[in-house]
């Protein structure tokens, strides 16, 4: 990429009178493969390049991005960016102030050791086809379904404060999915591998041997009994299942742009704005939301407004202690910013997004959890959310769950959903494990239009109480 | 021709002629410009103003059995050749069991109403004006107003396939989609209101009645009342009923059906609504939000009728999927991509595939006047807003939706207070075979992207009490 591309834009909106410009300039290359039944429904390679400029003029955010990489396009996409911020500044009561931080230059890349375009096209749908056949592992799997991506972004990140980062990403991500029926019943597995890296974690991981799991798993499922709705039952979350609960009532609830009320037309806003500081769980309950860990698909050095990430404590035992900011958010709550801003590419202006956000461990094994559990119900991986507009009531639903008795897994349990408040279910956590996973989420949604990003949510074993939604 | 229109043209014929020269038997090229003006209001005031222009290609090739798709970004000759480069690629890798080609050329059906100059052109001054009445309005209705949120996204597209067959559909259309959600307080009380639509026409776009609008629902909104856990007859309002015509539209895609939302896969011919249910899709209807010409594979497009008196009477297709199924297209090829880190912009995508999807879609309107659906009620609910309606078991139809604001009691006909935020816990098959009136006009209503024309419905779901 031709970084000069990107500093002569902001050279043109720093001349036209911004008070703030930064740049994107990105090379994307997406491919996409899907598999089900033995045909391939998807097989596509994209690519795409241009730049996003983001300007602040009179106190007002404008934006523009453009595919058109001549001189004549970006002048034309400054001007633009500089007339809209100029619009909007007509209705801007407060103007936009930003945090001040370090203008860095610095260039960096994911590890990768075996790079997405290494592999031929033909060889990775080979071996995906493959995976989707070992899914059927008997004539009960009605359907098999594998879902693949892989991503590399090249990214040059300008501004007129003088920051210069360049960032090489590459990120990967795979759904192995099946379907099985017996009788009226059908029931599905689903389970999910990707990092940021390259192909090596397909060659990592016995993919077969995962695939045929899957399949066996989903083939038990259709064995096992219906839940019965139960009010405030003792339950274990997995942290597979944990990851989605973190996802969506810590790390939505922390983006500081939805505290503010910045997201009340569709997304919503948060219960817990205004309570920094205050007790709004047990001492077992802690979350982060860190963008450093390497190998995870929230991995980042800087955020898209060149801020140099860290590891962020947004609940630390029960006390709600901050949020994720932009440069903007921070100013006005004024503390430091911490990387939260981000776009899913140059076409988009940057919004606050998690990381990596998950779960903080304790001290328990897994055994010891359930052991000294004497009535309960372990609940395992995600399935769908559906979660009110202030992050407060949450319904989620699960795989499957074994019911607990005297420290024992005894029934196998399917169609499962747990519900609950936030402030409630964070009140009863009682005990949490050591070992913690971060698992990939690859379509966490915001904005408008939408952006649905990449991000990694996780934490150890968890239990607490929550009334669980049988669906017969 | 516009000057767009002339590059698109340009770029298509050059990618034809390198495809032809490669070799390949067939090729298509679906060439786009698309504008994005989007104007963001947070706290009662314009956030930002941001812009899109998006030009680009996705072309797909087949060569002997073998089928490929790819799509880059700009027009140059460099990105170009490198795109035919990556098509030959995944063509490899495509294996099809079966002889597939691309669609023929035939007679293109004209449609009104859906590109407007004014629009178009809207300057970006203009647009924030615009999208700053919708809080002005809402603020003036009421001094309980305290806060507005909301978008104006305002589109202009111009879309073009060509194939090796001779086909050669152009397409150019403008839409906008706006929102705006208000927030009452009075003492301790907090409310919310909120108004969605979609149009082809600046005219359409009525601002001010639309703050007016949320202000009203966010005010009633401020003395309401704990909901009983219960099933109830429930009234559908437009923006509810455009969530089940959105879930009905993933499931009648034999595609999406395939891969997400099985619900109907053995349904074809069988009962799934009641007999007051029939789904159409109409992209010849002038003004419709989703209408055009022709469809993203240059098939025309045709009124269908999808779902008739609550019979699954066909899926709907594209030439692929139609092959696989052993069905002609129904001029349903939509252009998105499932990639992840591929944006998804309104208007028109070159970097997906086809897929099969209703372009236009509705319930076709019954015989009641809205207010006799109410009036015809003894006791029930009138549900005005969905909020973040999931499929908890697609494979069932088990689905949730969060009553966010604008939850009334229904007695005796007359709508007699306001509820508190709750939840509806159901499934959708039940929901649809209970369908018992639906009403005589369609107007646009939706969500964050998503809108079509609806009807109000009524029909009986659970609904529970949330803290």
């Amino acid at each position: 990429m031709d970084e000069d591309l990107a500093s002569f834009a902001v050279e043109r909106a720093s001349k036209l009178g911004t008070d703030y410009v930064d740049c994107r300039l990105e090379d994307h290359y997406n491919e996409l493969i899907i598999v089900t039944d033995g045909k391939v429904q998807r097989g596509i390679i994209n690519r795409k390049h241009g730049i996003g400029i983001r300007t602040l003029v009179d106190g007002a955010w404008g934006f523009q991005s453009t595919t058109d990489l001549t001189k004549k396009g970006l002048n034309q996409a400054v001007k633009l960016a500089f007339k809209m911020a100029k619009a909007s500044s007509k209705h801007v009561p407060e103007p936009v102030k930003l945090a001040s931080t370090e203008a860095q230059k610095t260039s960096y890349k994911t590890e990768v050791k075996i790079d997405l375009e290494n592999i031929a096209f033909e060889d990775k749908l080979k071996q995906i086809t493959n995976w989707e056949k070992r899914l059927h592992t008997s004539k009960k799997i009605i359907r098999g379904l594998v879902e693949y991506a892989g991503l590399k972004i090249d990214k040059i990140f300008v501004n007129n404060e003088g920051a210069n980062i360049h960032f090489s990403n590459s990120l990967t991500w795979l759904s192995l999915k099946a379907d099985s029926k017996k009788g009226s019943t059908t029931q599905s597995c689903e389970k999910v591998i990707g990092h940021s890296g390259g192909y090596e974690i397909y060659k990592k991981n016995d993919m077969e041997k995962t695939a045929l799991d899957v399949g066996n798993k989903a083939e038990t499922l259709s064995n096992a009994k219906a839940a019965k709705t139960m009010k405030d039952a003792t339950v274990i979350l997995d942290n597979n299942y944990a990851a989605l609960l973190v996802h969506e009532i810590i790390g939505h609830p922390s983006e500081a742009d939805r505290v503010l009320g910045r997201e009340a037309a569709w997304a919503g806003t948060t219960w817990w704005a205004g309570k920094t500081g205050e007790k709004i769980g047990s001492d077992y309950l802690t979350a982060y939301d860190d963008p450093t860990i390497k190998g995870t698909l929230g991995y980042y050095r800087y955020d898209d407004e060149g801020v140099k990430a860290e590891k962020k404590i947004l609940i630390e035992n029960g006390v709600l202690k901050g949020h994720m900011h932009s440069r903007e958010t921070a100013a006005i709550f004024n503390v430091n910013p911490n990387a939260g801003m981000r776009a899913i590419t140059f076409e988009y202006i940057p919004l606050i997004r998690m990381s990596n956000t998950f779960f903080g461990k304790g001290n328990w094994k897994k055994e010891e959890l359930i052991e000294e559990t004497k009535r309960g119900y372990l609940v395992s991986c995600m399935r769908h959310p559906s979660i009110d507009d202030k992050r407060h009531n949450w319904t989620i639903s699960a795989q499957e769950a074994y019911e607990i008795k005297n420290g024992e897994l005894t029934s196998h349990l399917r169609d499962i959903a747990l519900t609950s408040t936030a402030p409630k279910f964070f009140q009863s956590i009682n005990a949490v494990t050591k070992t913690i996973d971060i698992l990939p989420l690859p379509g966490c949604g915001k904005g408008d239009p939408m952006q649905a990003l990449y991000v990694g949510n996780g934490g150890p074993y968890i239990r607490g109480a929550a009334t669980i939604l049988g669906v017969n | 021709m516009s000057s767009i229109m002339a590059d698109l043209k340009e770029a298509g014929k050059t990618i034809l002629k390198i495809a032809e020269k490669k070799g390949h038997d067939e090729a298509e090229a679906y060439l786009v410009s698309n504008k994005v003006l989007t104007i963001r209001l947070v706290n009662n005031a314009v956030f930002e103003s941001k812009g899109v222009h998006d030009i680009g290609v996705g072309l797909r090739i087949i060569r002997g059995n073998m089928l490929g798709f790819s799509s880059t970004a700009g027009l140059t000759r460099k990105s170009l050749n490198k795109l035919v480069d990556a098509v030959a690629s995944t063509a490899k890798a495509r294996k099809l069991p079966f002889k597939y080609s691309f669609p023929k050329p035939r007679k293109i059906p004209k449609v009104t109403g859906i590109y407007d100059r004014k629009l178009d052109e809207l300057p970006s001054e203009k647009a924030v004006e615009l999208a700053y009445n919708m809080i002005e309005s809402s603020i003036a209705h009421n001094k309980k107003i305290m806060d507005n949120a909301g978008v104006l996204n305002i589109v202009s597209y111009e879309s073009l396939v060509l194939n090796s067959h001779g086909v050669s559909a152009e397409n150019k259309g403008t839409f906008f989609e706006a929102s705006l959600s208000a927030t009452a307080k009075q003492g301790k009380n907090v409310s919310e209101g909120s108004e969605a639509t979609a149009g082809r026409n600046l005219e359409e776009l009525k601002s001010k009645n639309m703050g007016k609008k949320a202000a009203e629902m966010a005010v009633t909104g401020l003395k309401s009342q704990k909901l009983k856990e219960d099933t109830y007859d429930v009234i559908f309002d437009y923006q509810p009923t455009q969530g089940v015509i959105s879930y009905l539209s993933y499931m009648v895609s034999p595609m999406i059906a395939k891969l997400y939302f099985p619900l109907f896969l053995d349904k074809i011919n069988k009962k799934v609504a009641s007999s007051q249910l029939t789904m159409i899709d109409d992209p010849l209807m002038a003004k419709g939000v989703g209408s055009a010409p022709v469809d993203d594979e240059g098939t025309p497009s045709e009124k269908q009728i999808i779902i008739n008196e609550g019979i699954l009477k066909k899926f709907v297709y594209d030439s692929f999927y139609g092959t696989i199924d052993k069905k002609k297209t129904t001029g349903n090829a939509i252009r998105e991509s499932f990639a992840v880190g591929v944006s998804s912009f309104p208007g028109k995508n070159y970097n997906g595939e086809p897929i099969p999807f209703p372009r236009n879609p509705y319930i076709k309107p019954g015989k009641w006047k809205r207010n006799e659906i109410l009036e015809d009620t003894k006791k029930g609910l009138l549900i005005r807003r969905f909020h973040y309606t999931r499929m908890t078991n697609p494979t069932r139809g088990d689905f949730t939706s969060v009553l966010r604001m604008g939850l009334y009691t229904v007695k005796n006909g007359e709508v007699t207070c306001t509820l508190k935020k709750s939840r509806l816990l159901d499934n959708l098959l039940n929901v649809l075979k209970n369908v018992n009136a639906v009403s005589d006009k369609l107007i646009v209503a939706g969500s964050w992207g998503d809108y079509t024309h609806t009807p109000v419905i009524r029909t009986k779901a659970h609904i529970t009490p949330i803290d």
